[in-house]
């Protein structure tokens, strides 16, 4: 058979690749001899004392400033004492490295003198999950501890000063709702291995620093030093270099910040300024409130808080709008509900609805009144009137297309959307059709309706600056335009009427919010006191909105203060603090400790606006 | 039944020294796996050494069992054996569980395996039958074609998986099968040539894009085009040098080369690898991919050379078995084993010296691991059977 012929065809290509085999496995070989024999030596030596430690070089996060450039977060350096616990590592069982690792946190502490920070289960944490980074023995070192350790000429293998960023809100409480806080960076563990190395060294949780945290954090660099059995470090060799976060700019201005944050000390409540002409976010403040670099060791304690000062108000609060509801029923009811300015509903008190009384605030009855003058004197029994023979489909409309009950958009996480009821979500929720009574509830702002302050904010800065509806924003550049979401289609005489009668809640003599007048800037604004609770508990609501300067405005501002009297006597002198302090003017009347005799009068005089 | 019994009796015949050899790479194997899992915190990885005993046992049991198969039933069963190994591949892909982000694992009764391993054997023995049939001849491209298509079909699936390291050993053993089996010169350099363009492709589609600065949108869309996947892509640029980052991805290959390398001529002795210990070599992956950077870290350039000589003995074995095989089945089933083996050796040891991109491709014998180890055993047998049935007189 030709086929154990050994020299035809099939048998010589047979030995052809026996032939190139050989040579990929000398060329193989020769290799290995490179590698091992001749190159070896300096591998060897180099191998006997000494071991390639990865050093990590943070990459800093970026900072956070107001619009004027005030530091509000940004990190500093802090010296820590690293364990490089590759270098620690024993043979046999975890629990010998663990043992080792404890050994020598022992004798550092007797050193430096400060007692151990870690546990034996951190160590555990470590190995298991974050071996290829420095474990962080000590942070936060105290210079007097750091020069213990440099002077003591002790030298352990492994152990290392490490320099790590910590974050450092400089203004202390300030804005914390809207800043959040940043925490450790969590990593599960079937990730990469290189992955580890180069992991953020902090993440954004709340606020700001978590919605915005892929452009803050920062990428770690790394740099390769040869460390001998004394722990000597020879030639450095830079790798990577960490790269910087983006430092944001924020839209709040601090000074306002910080004004509208007095406002609310010993309160329970919230305060929002937007810019009328872009949607600016120039305060938000949320009270009570909590220092953000002393979140992680309080945490469990504010969560229990029963003031829940974690809760940032301003958009997660949710509240029944009340009064300050009146102007969106008004502009429906003129828009489409076949109202004129001139439309008069008589107000002998209160207003009586299949045996209901829905009571205006003022027991005595406004009389016979228009659109403007009921704006003016926020008169319920009006509001009900007007809320019935517009109907409820469109005031409804009219306030969806607006926004109530949907999220404004704006960029921090856990906002709300409120609540505008209609019929089939009563249906839904509270299975009963929609009445008559549920239409003059929420023609007042009382009822299921909810809204955060910061729709409110919205609000008012849309009746200030003819409708137009921005998205909030939290950062942006300066020369960055509004993002505008719509322009509500409100006729110009609709708008005159409203806003007149909104003129006159602040500057009118009998005005429900005279007391937010402020000198030199006229502005606009409506007041609301809504209930909640029991009815004996007496517990209300009370609000302001106002936008100023009245005939161009720049802002748009929503109070809100929770477990208050009433919006006229609580929310209203805040607001002129607010818009004065914002002008660089002064409220023209006192402040209830300055002149608490006048306020009395007044009070006997006003009773409790509803 | 009683006929196989009785075949058992022919193993006698069997190359013996070959045999040896096996035996002592297969020990080998369970002393560094030892070795290099000793120091673990994890019990299940500290006596993974116990299992591969046990699959060393398992895998002697296959090898006995092809030796003594008659490889001429093969011929009936290839196509049930290539079939059958597509099914489980389309299985692992729909079914299949999924770590570090490849789709490899099947679990049937309790036991992973990793389909890709015996679709190996299947190619081997589905070409062996094909490019054995008598009197064909291979200059026709319509017949090559067909070769071609049994080719891609396994690994454009295990492409999906994705697992670039064991789809590349399929090309190197096609191309040399089909050399062995006669395809025409012109032939096999018309597909060499066409191998070498669309491997350039797809290397121009990671490197050029960067290079030539283009828009980042049509970077990442060429990108999407090369079919790899970013960590292959990472491990491929630091291989070349063009994203050296010994801090991350290139670590692994930084440590391996100074493990070979601190080796030195006579090594650090047994279980004192000061790389492995310190866990400088990935803990994961030192008994497997990276076993042999142990033993050469361990025993020196001497002892890594004397493994070379096993694995030697071993492919000559294989490659006398082809020589004096009584026909061309039995011919291309040998080259075919010979081949695979030696594409394993080759790319994992040029692996670990930095020759070569880390692919992930085990050592045969000395890895951890259990499919590969049955089927490399169960390829050895088979080598063994063709060399028993070469003799001339047989009964």
């Amino acid at each position: 058979m030709e086929l154990n012929s050994p020299w035809d065809g099939e048998h010589l290509r047979l030995r052809i690749i026996v032939v190139v085999m050989l040579i990929a496995l000398l060329f193989l070989g020769g290799s290995l001899w490179r590698v091992q024999v001749l190159h070896g030596s300096e591998h060897t030596e180099r191998l006997d004392h000494q071991s390639i430690r990865r050093v990590r070089l943070p990459g800093l996060r970026g900072s956070i400033a107001d619009r004027n450039g005030t530091v509000l977060a940004s990190n500093r350096p802090s010296y820590c004492l690293a364990l490089y616990v590759e270098e620690l590592r024993q043979p046999g069982r975890s629990s010998e490295t663990i043992k080792e690792v404890e050994r020598v946190i022992r004798e550092i502490s007797e050193i430096i003198g400060v007692p151990p920070q870690v546990s034996r289960r951190d160590v555990h944490t470590h190995i298991r999950r974050r071996l290829p980074l420095p474990f962080l023995a000590w942070s936060d070192l105290s210079p007097e501890a750091l020069a213990r350790w440099v002077e003591s000429g002790v030298s352990f293998p492994g152990v290392d000063i490490h320099i790590e960023p910590v974050r450092e809100y400089p203004r202390g409480t300030l804005a914390a709702h809207v800043l959040g806080c940043v925490g450790r960076s969590s990593l599960s563990q079937d990730e990469k291995e290189s992955y580890h190395f180069y992991l953020p060294d902090m993440e954004g949780q709340f606020g700001v620093e978590h919605s915005f945290d892929t452009r803050l954090a920062g990428l770690a660099g790394g740099r390769l030093i040869r460390v001998d059995a004394s722990g000597f470090k020879h030639t450095e060799r830079f790798e990577r270099e960490p790269r910087k976060g983006e430092d944001l700019r924020l839209t709040l201005d601090a000074e306002i910040q910080a004004l509208a944050e007095s406002l609310l000390e010993g309160w329970r409540g919230s305060v929002v300024m937007l810019d009328a002409r872009n949607g600016d976010v120039i305060a938000m403040a949320s009270a009570p409130t909590y220092d953000p670099s002393k979140l992680h060791s309080g945490y469990t304690r504010l969560r229990k808080d029963k003031s829940l000062p974690l809760l940032n108000r301003a958009i997660e609060g949710q509240y029944p709008p009340g009064s300050t509801f009146k102007p969106l029923v008004a502009i429906a009811a003129l828009e489409n509900g076949g109202i004129t300015a001139s439309t008069t509903y008589d107000c002998p008190g209160y207003f009586e609805l299949g045996g209901v009384r829905f009571r205006c605030w003022r027991r005595s009855g406004h009389g016979s009144i228009a659109m403007r003058k009921s704006l003016e004197q926020s008169c319920n029994a009006y509001y009900c009137q007007l809320g019935l023979k517009c109907g409820y489909d469109r005031i409804y409309h009219m306030a969806d297309a607006f926004g109530f009950g949907h999220r404004t958009g704006i960029a921090l996480d856990l906002e709300m959307k409120g609540l505008l009821p209609n019929d089939t979500w009563k249906r839904r929720v509270l299975k009963d059709g929609w009445r008559s009574g549920d239409t003059c509830n929420v023609s007042i702002g009382q009822g299921a309706i909810l809204a955060t302050p910061l729709q409110m904010a919205l609000f008012a800065a849309a009746l200030g600056n003819g409708g137009k509806i921005y998205t909030p924003r939290i950062v942006a550049e300066p020369w960055e335009e509004g993002d505008l979401v719509q322009k509500m289609a409100w006729s110009a005489p609709t708008l005159a009427t409203v806003r007149g009668g909104m003129y006159d809640v602040v500057e009118a003599e009998t005005g429900t919010g005279r007391r937010a007048r402020i000198a030199a800037v006229p502005m606009g604004g409506k007041t609301g006191t809504a209930e909640y609770g029991p009815r004996d508990a007496r517990r209300k609501y009370a609000w302001m909105i106002a936008f100023a300067p009245f005939d161009k405005p720049q802002y748009g501002a929503a109070i809100i203060l929770e477990d208050a009297n009433s919006g006229g006597r609580d929310a209203a002198p805040r607001m002129a603090k607010l818009m004065a302090g914002v002008f660089g003017s002064k409220p023209v009347f006192l402040s209830p400790e300055e002149g608490a005799a006048a306020a009395e009068a007044a009070a006997a005089q006003e009773g409790v606006a509803l | 039944m009683r006929d196989f019994i009785r075949q058992l009796g022919l193993l006698r015949y069997m190359n013996w020294a070959t045999a040896l050899a096996t035996l002592l790479l297969l020990i080998t194997g369970v002393l560094f796996v030892y070795s290099s899992c000793y120091i673990s915190e994890e019990l299940p990885v500290r006596s993974l050494y116990k299992r591969q005993v046990f699959w060393a046992l398992a895998g002697i049991l296959c090898y006995i069992f092809f030796a003594a198969l008659d490889y001429r039933v093969l011929r009936r069963w290839s196509w049930t054996i290539y079939v059958g190994c597509l099914v489980l591949l389309v299985a692992v892909l729909l079914f299949g569980t999924i770590r570090e982000g490849a789709q490899r694992w099947l679990t049937i009764v309790g036991f992973d395996i990793q389909p890709s391993e015996p679709t190996k054997l299947a190619l081997i023995i589905v070409l062996a039958r094909r490019l054995g049939l008598p009197g064909v001849y291979y200059g026709e491209w319509r017949r090559v074609g067909a070769v071609l298509l049994l080719l891609f079909m396994p690994v454009l699936l295990i492409l999906k998986q994705p697992d670039l390291g064991t789809a590349m050993v399929f090309v190197p053993l096609t191309f040399i099968m089909m050399y062995g089996a006669g395809v025409p010169w012109r032939t096999l350099g018309v597909i060499a040539l066409v191998a070498i363009l669309a491997v350039g492709c797809v290397l121009g589609a990671v490197f050029l894009p960067e290079k030539l600065g283009m828009d980042p949108e049509i970077q990442e869309k060429i990108t999407a085009m090369s079919g790899l996947s970013d960590y292959q892509r990472s491990r491929i640029m630091v291989f070349f040098g063009v994203a050296d980052d010994p801090l991350g991805v290139g670590w692994n290959k930084l440590q391996s080369e100074i493990a070979v390398g601190s080796g030195g001529l006579w090594g650090k002795g047994f279980r004192n690898g000061t790389q492995n210990i310190l866990g400088f070599l990935p803990r994961k992956v030192a008994p497997n991919d990276f076993i042999y950077s142990v033993i050469a870290e361990e025993v020196g350039f001497m002892g890594s050379l004397g493994v070379f000589l096993l694995f030697g003995m071993v492919f000559w074995g294989g490659m006398r078995a082809a020589m004096s095989a009584r026909d061309k089945l039995g011919r291309l089933l040998c080259v075919g084993v010979v081949a695979m083996l030696f594409c394993h050796v080759y790319i994992n040891i040029a692996m670990t010296v930095g020759l070569m991109p880390i692919t992930g491709l085990p050592l045969p014998l000395l890895s951890y691991g259990g499919s590969f180890m049955l089927v490399v055993m169960s390829a050895l047998g088979m080598i063994q059977s063709v060399h028993i049935r070469s003799r001339r007189v047989v009964y």
